[in-house]
Order: structure tokens, then C-alpha cells, then sequence
């Protein structure tokens, strides 16, 4: 019977990679069976799957999703593993659509499981599962999460830049696909919301770039002044980004927005900068 | 009629509305309203949105992706009036920002969201966590999210849109397509029910989109549109370069005046990630669509043409050895657009051994005629070799 099983989840495996990206198996957990065809989708058709959510997928680099509906005595579990192409992009998808306010699982990379919903990312893959109908199904949910962690490969390390922004008071913190705090110079970076200000990091291709793309900010806050942070910073003031504080470590753009009153810009960018390698 | 012709018309002049469908309308698309709220501001157009007489700005904001409330915010200033969400979006999280994005600004704008449940109570539940995530008692118009048939559109559903209507937590009900709206359009237009349609419509749709958004809005239907630049510089296809050449062009605003030009269409909500966005937006919707914008959407059209596979299904039984041809086509898409060789042979391996076995070059002449020119015959025989 284990034999069975191991041959069966083999065939799983072997399947997802002839396919490039990783095709869930319902016999990965004991008692599930498959309700229908595994699903596949690419660019191209995935707003077949969810209509205008592709959008939001495709801004993260989604490549391919395979998908399965497992069912067990009622209860359904409708799992899709997507692969972004890479772990930065997988993480990222993760950091975007996971619920901040509730608790993350240590596995893979990153998880969150809440009663009717779990997420997992690892490598370059972003796993969902939806369970129905209306219940309590974490206990299922962590099974499964556990038993499609073990099938995909890749680094269960989240992007280093995750670590270099301060916990404490941190609200969220999510990879920003475009337009970080909604400014389209700041093409992609993380944003961690904190109770009060946001702090951000932008890598840029190379130092020559950011020390452009320092000017070119420097030229839209009108009325900015130097600040002496890491390589080069500045202070601003905004109607919609609050009290700025913007630095360039090498070839990092990073610093704090939003700052509330009291709050000393330099000394929290100084700070972040410190983290920043 | 030469499909391809017919296309071209769509785009040169597909807004010669029927006369009566411009001239019986009670409470369509009002006359343009402009409205300065201050000298440095836009110059705002105001349309109504059916039965529902909500005026709403002509350019809205879908929300979908935007990243950072600054800029809902900003927009909710300078004007903008039409703000749309989904439970769905980043999993719930899109709300949590719009909410927090418009908050003091709930009575001067108008608030939509959408729900996929598939049943009454999970709608009925999807409405009360909107709420709660938008900070507000109700919205204005709540979706049936990306519904592509009449079928998807069950009693179930639309109940739930009454009770939470009767509840005053929604306003008015309303559907999004992305599909089908051939069939779907007409169907809404005489369903009751419905108060609000959001559809996909860009220069690059069937010139049927006209008549089917001209018949729900006679019929007092409001009608928003998405998807309104035609997949922009995001999705497939859109490469830096492709993107950096739409900006560059202005192919990006010129596609949203053309669909603002459509006066049966009451607002838009075209994605907007930054202020930079904002601006050539809120600029595109105070000028008229001319001959040079004309011109860059031919343009724009004949680049995607020749390989742009929109996945309509109109070549469906058109080839003579009976091929799935938008199959084959989807497939080549995942080996070559994609790098997923084994997945596109593996699924072109499994179509019938006849149409698997049949070669595009046995025939004379390719008898498939894609209503958006892209070259079948070419395609298909580089699939039929690269899968060989």
C-alpha cells in the first residue's frame, strides 16, 4: 500500500516537472481523491480561471499555475500551485495576498493558514488552498500544507531584504511590484507599514542608477533638503507622503515616508540604512 | 463582411451609434458637465449612470493593483469620483487599502465592490466582510464578479443582491464580464434586477461590444468599463520594450479617450498605480479622440495583430480538417511565449490522433479566417512541427 502510494506520488512529481511547474497530487494526504482534471494555466489564460485577479498574478510574474480539486467525505480543497519564475516574485505574491493581521507558519519560505484558506511559498512556487464548504479546516489545511511543502523545491529562505526592515511596530510588509508609494520613478521594492510611517527599499540595477534616480526624486520634492544618511539622503515634505527621508546606500534607494509628528526621519533612515548590505 | 474590415471600422469609427439608442435615452449618458473645482484642477466630466442617477466622473479608478492609498487618495481629491475593489484582490487586502485610502471621503464618491461567491450565503458573507474592510455601512454598487454566461447569473446569487440591498448595505446590484458579453449583455438588459454592468470594452473587442453596451444602456442599465486600454503595458505579451514604445506613443491614452468618447459608457476604471498615471489619465479624459490617436491605435492594433491570439473562439469550425485551432495556437503559446515545451506538447498530445496527425501544409489554402488577423496558418504549422 505504501509502495502504491510512493509510486503514485512519484508519478505526481514526475508529472509536475514534465509540466514545469508543480502539479498537486489529492494523494499526497491520505483519504483525498481528485474531483476532475488537474487544471493548467498560463498568462495567456489565466483570467479564464479568475477574470480580472489574473491581473494581480500576472504584476508578479506568474508564469504557469496547475491546479486540483481534492474532495473528502463533503468537504472540498481547491489547491493551485502557481511558479513565479522566481523566489523574489513567489515571496512577493505571498507578501500581497496574505492577511497581515493574522499569524504566519514557519514553513517553506513563509505560510499563513486561517480556517478555510492556506498559503505557502517556497522557491519559486505560491501554493493555495481553498476549503468548502463553510467549516473550520486548519488541522486539514496544515496537513496539507505540510505534505505540499515537502514536494517542491527551492530555498525556504525569504528574501534578505525582508530582514533589513525593523520588526517592531510593523504592521505589513509586501513586495510593491510597480510604482512604489505610488511614485513610478520607485519601480519595485518592499514597503513595511508601520504604526506610524512606512519604510521602503528600491534596488536599482546598478549605483550610477540610483544616484540618478536620487535626483530625479530630488527634483519632484520640491523644497527638499540634504540629509546626511548612508551614501546620500534628503529630507521632504509631501501632501500625500507625509514627512520623507530618502537615502541611496550603493545601490539601494530606501528611507520613510509618512512620518508622523516626533518622529526623527534621519535617525530611523540612518538606522535602516545600517541594516541594508 | 471582411472581418478584418469590420475591425478596422470598430476602431476608425466605431461610435456611430444607432441614432435611437443616442436620442431615447431618458437617464443615460448625460451631456458633458464640466466642472473646474479649482483652476489647477481637471476639468471634470460627469456622467450619469443609468437608473441608478448616480453622476459619476467619466474616469474612475479600478483599484486592483494600485499598491499605495496615496494615490486613491490623491485621485479622490482632484475629483475622481468612482472607485471599484473586489473582495478577492489581494486576497482581501485591496479593500483594507481602499478603505483606509478614502477614508473621510465615503459621502463625496462612489464605492464598489465585487463578490465570487457561488452561493447566496457565501455572497451574503463575502458583503459583510467588504464592509467591515472598507470601513463603511454600505457601497454603492455590489458585483457578481466575472460572470461570463446568463446560466452564472443564478436566482441564488441575485437574491443575495436583493436582501443586501433591503438590508442597505448595497445600493444597486450589479455584474462583471470579461466574456460572452454577446450573450450576456442582452441578457442583463432585460433582467430587472440588475442596475450596473462592468465590462471589458477596448478598441481591440468585436464591433459588437457597440450594440450590446448601446442596447443595456437604453435599457437604463449603467454601464462602466474595465480592461479599457486593452491590457496596457501589463499581461501577456507586454514586454519593457512594447511598454516602454506605448507610453512613448501615447498609446496608452489614446486608448482610454477612445472609449470615453462613447457617451453610452457612464465612467471607466482604468488601473492606476502612481501619480504619474493619474495625471495622463486625468488628462486623456478632458481631450477629444482624434485622427492622431486614431492613427496610434491602428498602429498599436497592427503590431499585436499577427500573433495575438485573444483566445475568442470565432475560428471554432472553420478549419477544414476540422482542427481546434484556438487550442493549438494556446499551446504554441505556453512552449514559445512561456518556455513550457512539456506542457504545451503534453496537452497537444492529447487532442484526437487525427487532429494531431493532420498537417496544415496538406491543404491548398487555410480556410480559417481570424476575425483579428492573426496569420493561422503560419502558427499552426510551426506548432504542428515544433510538437512533431
Amino acid at each position: 500500500m505504501m509502495r502504491a502510494g510512493a509510486v503514485a506520488l512519484a508519478c505526481g512529481l514526475a508529472l509536475s516537472l514534465a509540466a514545469g511547474a508543480a502539479a498537486p497530487a489529492c494523494n499526497l494526504v491520505p483519504g483525498w481523491t481528485a474531483q476532475g482534471k488537474v487544471r493548467s494555466y498560463t498568462q495567456d489564460n489565466l483570467f479564464e480561471y479568475m477574470d480580472g485577479n489574473a491581473e494581480g498574478y500576472l504584476l508578479y510574474g506568474f508564469q504557469t499555475m496547475q491546479g486540483v480539486t481534492c474532495e473528502k467525505g463533503g468537504a472540498t480543497l481547491v489547491i493551485d500551485i502557481s511558479d513565479f519564475g522566481d523566489a523574489d516574485s513567489a515571496y512577493g505574491m505571498f507578501s500581497a495576498t496574505h492577511d497581515p493581521g493574522q499569524p504566519v507558519v514557519k514553513i517553506g519560505m513563509s505560510g499563513q493558514i486561517v480556517p478555510r484558506r492556506a498559503l505557502l511559498v517556497k522557491g519559486k512556487y505560491y501554493a493555495e488552498i481553498a476549503a468548502n464548504p463553510e467549516g473550520d479546516y486548519s488541522s486539514t489545511l496544515h496537513e496539507w500544507i505540510a505534505a505540499i511543502e515537502k514536494t517542491l523545491e527551492g530555498s525556504s529562505d525569504p528574501p534578505a531584504t525582508v530582514a533589513w526592515f525593523p520588526a517592531e511596530k510593523q504592521r505589513s510588509l509586501r513586495l510593491v511590484p510597480e510604482s512604489v508609494l505610488g511614485i513610478g520613478l520607485l519601480k519595485r521594492g518592499y514597503v513595511a507599514q508601520y504604526d506610524a510611517g512606512k519604510a521602503f527599499v528600491v534596488e536599482e540595477e546598478s549605483v550610477a542608477s540610483a544616484t540618478a534616480l536620487m535626483g530625479k526624486l530630488r527634483a519632484r520634492f520640491a523644497g527638499s533638503s540634504p540629509a546626511a544618511v548612508a551614501d546620500e539622503g534628503f529630507q521632504a515634505a509631501d501632501q500625500y507622503l507625509g514627512k520623507l527621508c530618502v537615502f541611496r546606500k550603493g545601490k539601494y534607494v530606501a528611507g520613510y515616508g509618512n512620518l508622523a509628528d516626533g518622529q526623527d526621519g534621519i535617525a530611523l533612515a540612518t538606522a535602516l540604512a545600517a541594516r541594508i548590505h | 463582411m471582411n472581418r478584418e474590415s469590420s475591425r478596422r471600422n470598430f476602431l476608425a469609427a466605431g461610435l456611430v451609434l444607432p441614432a435611437v439608442a443616442s436620442a431615447s435615452r431618458t437617464s443615460g449618458p448625460s451631456p458633458q458637465e464640466a466642472a473646474p473645482l479649482r483652476p489647477s484642477a481637471p476639468a471634470f466630466q460627469y456622467r450619469t449612470l443609468g437608473k441608478t442617477g448616480l453622476k459619476v466622473t467619466s474616469l474612475g479608478f479600478g483599484c486592483m493593483i494600485t499598491s499605495d492609498g496615496s494615490v486613491i487618495t490623491r485621485a479622490a481629491d482632484l475629483g475622481i469620483t468612482y472607485f471599484d475593489t473586489a473582495r478577492s484582490y489581494s486576497g482581501g487586502n485591496n479593500e483594507r487599502m481602499v478603505g483606509a485610502a478614502l477614508k473621510g471621503k465615503r459621502d463625496r464618491i462612489t464605492l464598489s465592490t465585487k463578490t465570487g461567491g457561488r452561493t447566496k450565503q457565501e455572497a451574503l458573507d463575502h458583503i459583510d466582510k467588504s464592509l467591515s474592510e472598507l470601513g463603511t455601512d454600505h457601497v454603492d454598487i455590489w458585483y457578481l464578479h466575472g460572470k461570463g454566461k446568463p446560466e452564472e447569473v443564478t436566482d441564488d446569487l441575485i437574491e443575495a443582491q436583493q436582501i443586501a440591498k433591503k438590508a442597505g448595505k448595497i445600493r444597486f446590484a450589479g455584474v462583471s464580464t470579461h466574456s460572452g458579453q454577446k450573450e450576456l449583455l442582452p441578457w442583463l438588459a432585460k433582467n430587472p434586477n440588475i442596475d450596473v454592468i462592468l465590462t471589458t470594452y477596448n478598441f481591440t473587442m468585436e464591433p459588437f461590444m457597440n450594440d450590446v453596451i448601446a442596447e443595456a444602456a437604453q435599457a437604463g442599465k449603467g454601464i462602466v468599463c474595465m480592461k479599457v486600454m486593452a491590457g496596457g503595458t501589463r499581461g501577456r505579451g507586454a514586454s519593457p520594450v512594447i511598454s516602454e514604445k506605448l507610453h512613448r506613443d501615447g498609446a496608452l491614452t489614446s486608448a482610454l479617450k477612445w472609449v470615453l468618447r462613447n457617451r453610452q459608457i457612464a465612467t471607466t476604471i482604468p488601473s492606476m498605480t502612481d501619480m504619474d498615471q493619474l495625471d495622463a489619465n486625468l488628462k486623456a479624459m478632458t481631450q477629444p479622440f482624434g485622427s492622431t490617436d486614431e492613427k496610434i491605435l491602428a498602429m498599436h492594433l497592427e503590431h499585436i495583430t499577427p500573433f495575438y491570439c485573444r483566445l475568442c473562439g470565432e475560428c471554432a469550425g472553420q478549419c477544414r480538417q476540422g482542427l481546434p485551432v484556438q487550442d493549438v495556437l494556446r499551446f504554441a503559446t505556453y512552449a514559445e511565449g512561456y518556455g513550457q515545451f512539456a506542457l504545451g506538447r503534453e496537452r497537444y498530445l492529447e487532442l484526437h490522433p487525427s487532429h494531431v496527425q493532420a498537417k496544415c501544409g496538406d491543404c491548398p489554402s487555410c480556410t480559417v479566417n481570424c476575425p483579428y488577423g492573426v496569420k493561422v496558418a503560419r502558427e499552426m504549422a510551426r506548432a504542428q512541427e515544433m510538437f512533431a
